[in-house]
């Protein structure tokens, strides 16, 4: 939104930096070769453009259209998709960010402020007491937190447990229900995980389904289809439209966009 | 909002700044258009365009308000990539470093711009330029740099490792 895609890429061309760019993305790059760190440069300082992981900038690309919206990121620190939301928005409508923790409300208003959000206001507030803020989204982001995988997390066996992921199942469902009481009728929710549990992916979709007023929806973006035959289980067969996101090129992710149902 | 229009005017300008529009939290100053004015509910962290904040007796400003100083006649001056670099790791710039400026006398501030007549930030005249000589004297001491966002960043990591 501060500059021309043609002019950021040729910019960082001009300082020796090799892009590549991200065949699933419309305007992502990866950074082939760069004798010094992106995330120091004057353009990068500029808020010219962000960095982000492949994968993760599959999420804000999925709804419909956000501009002029108003739009929820629920989990938003440190804050990587609420820019990338914000620039889809051309900055108009209004995006709430919330983040639970206060140590990390900083890094996600360091970048806000770097990259020339104006359209955004962050709240230091659980996403389970959304309904607090009184406001009907168009548009939800649910990057729950989750417990990683092993490709970003190199202690990531150590350090998780079953029991863990369990937890974290628990609380993505309290905060996805939060989400569908404050999304308008109609209304869209993207929930999306790094994690490639089952249970805080294609379980999860399946009981949203069947125990909330929404459905899933088809999307078309890079990832294969959602599991529905899992540990002995048969999910719901719409769960299969999500995608899930082998770590490869990328590191491992989950999507699925849901509809809230009922008319405004 | 009298610390903002008093920041502004020590570039020699005024910017319109509507004062329905600014909202003031603790020592800090929000710009929020309309929707955000209307719809965002109270009590947040950090909304709209950050315009900067009171500390102490002075106000500092935000690197939104920077930008918009920078889009009228206030005094700037443009530095060549060399010294644009130095100044974004919180470097003085040397009279050498400087591009184009305008007449700056000494205690002025003055807009830090590059080639591309982005702001990087602002300082303080530290002399006479038209009158010195030596090229290596510091010409404007830098207030505020865009690294900061790295520093704050950095500042920010070392803090969650020391807890």
């Amino acid at each position: 939104m501060n500059i021309s895609e043609n002019m950021v890429t040729s910019r960082l061309e001009k300082r020796g930096i090799t892009l590549e760019k991200v065949p699933f993305l419309d305007m992502g790059y990866w950074i082939k070769k760069s004798r010094f760190s992106v995330g120091a440069t004057e353009e990068y300082l500029l808020g010219l453009y962000s960095i982000q992981e492949a994968a993760a900038q599959i999420p804000a690309t999925l709804f419909t259209n956000l501009e002029n919206k108003t739009v929820l990121d629920a989990c938003a620190s440190p804050g990587g998709k609420t820019v990338q939301m914000a620039n889809l928005m051309n900055n108009s409508g209004l995006i709430v960010a919330l983040d639970l923790k206060p140590r990390k409300m900083f890094p996600l208003v360091n970048q806000l402020e770097r990259s020339r959000v104006a359209n955004t206001a962050a709240y230091n507030m659980d996403a389970k007491e959304a309904s607090k803020l009184n406001i009907k989204f168009d548009c939800v982001l649910l990057d729950v937190p989750c417990s990683g995988n092993p490709i970003t997390d190199r202690e990531w066996f150590s350090k998780r447990t079953l029991a863990d992921i369990h937890k974290n199942a628990r609380r993505q469902r309290q905060i996805l229900a939060e989400a569908t009481k404050v999304t308008k009728n109609g209304g869209e929710i993207v929930y999306a995980t790094c994690s490639l549990e089952p249970e805080e992916n294609e379980f999860n979709m399946d009981w949203a389904v069947k125990n909330l007023p929404l459905k899933i929806e088809k999307i078309k973006c890079y990832g294969e289809k959602g599991l529905t035959k899992v540990f002995d289980s048969i999910l719901d067969s719409s769960v299969k439209k999500a995608k899930r996101i082998w770590p490869n090129e990328t590191q491992g992710f989950f999507v699925c966009k849901l509809k809230k149902m009922g008319n405004n | 909002m009298k610390e903002i229009h008093e920041f502004v005017k020590q570039f020699n300008v005024e910017i319109p700044l509507e004062e329905k529009q600014i909202v003031r939290k603790r020592n800090r100053y929000y710009l929020l258009s309309d929707k955000l004015n209307h719809n965002a509910p109270k009590g947040f962290f950090y909304a709209g365009d950050y315009l900067g904040a009171v500390k102490g007796t002075g106000f500092f400003p935000g690197f939104a308000l920077l930008r918009m100083i920078a889009k009228t006649e206030a005094t700037k001056v443009i530095l060549g990539k060399k010294a644009a670099w130095l100044f974004i790791c919180g470097r003085d710039i040397f009279k050498r470093g400087l591009l184009k400026q305008s007449d700056l006398k000494k205690d002025d501030y003055v807009l830090i711009m590059n080639k591309n007549e982005e702001c990087l930030g602002f300082g303080r005249v530290m002399i006479n330029v038209r009158e010195e000589i030596d090229m290596d004297k510091i010409a404007v001491k830098n207030i505020l740099d865009v690294g900061d966002f790295l520093r704050r960043e950095k500042k920010l990591s070392t803090n969650k490792s020391k807890k």
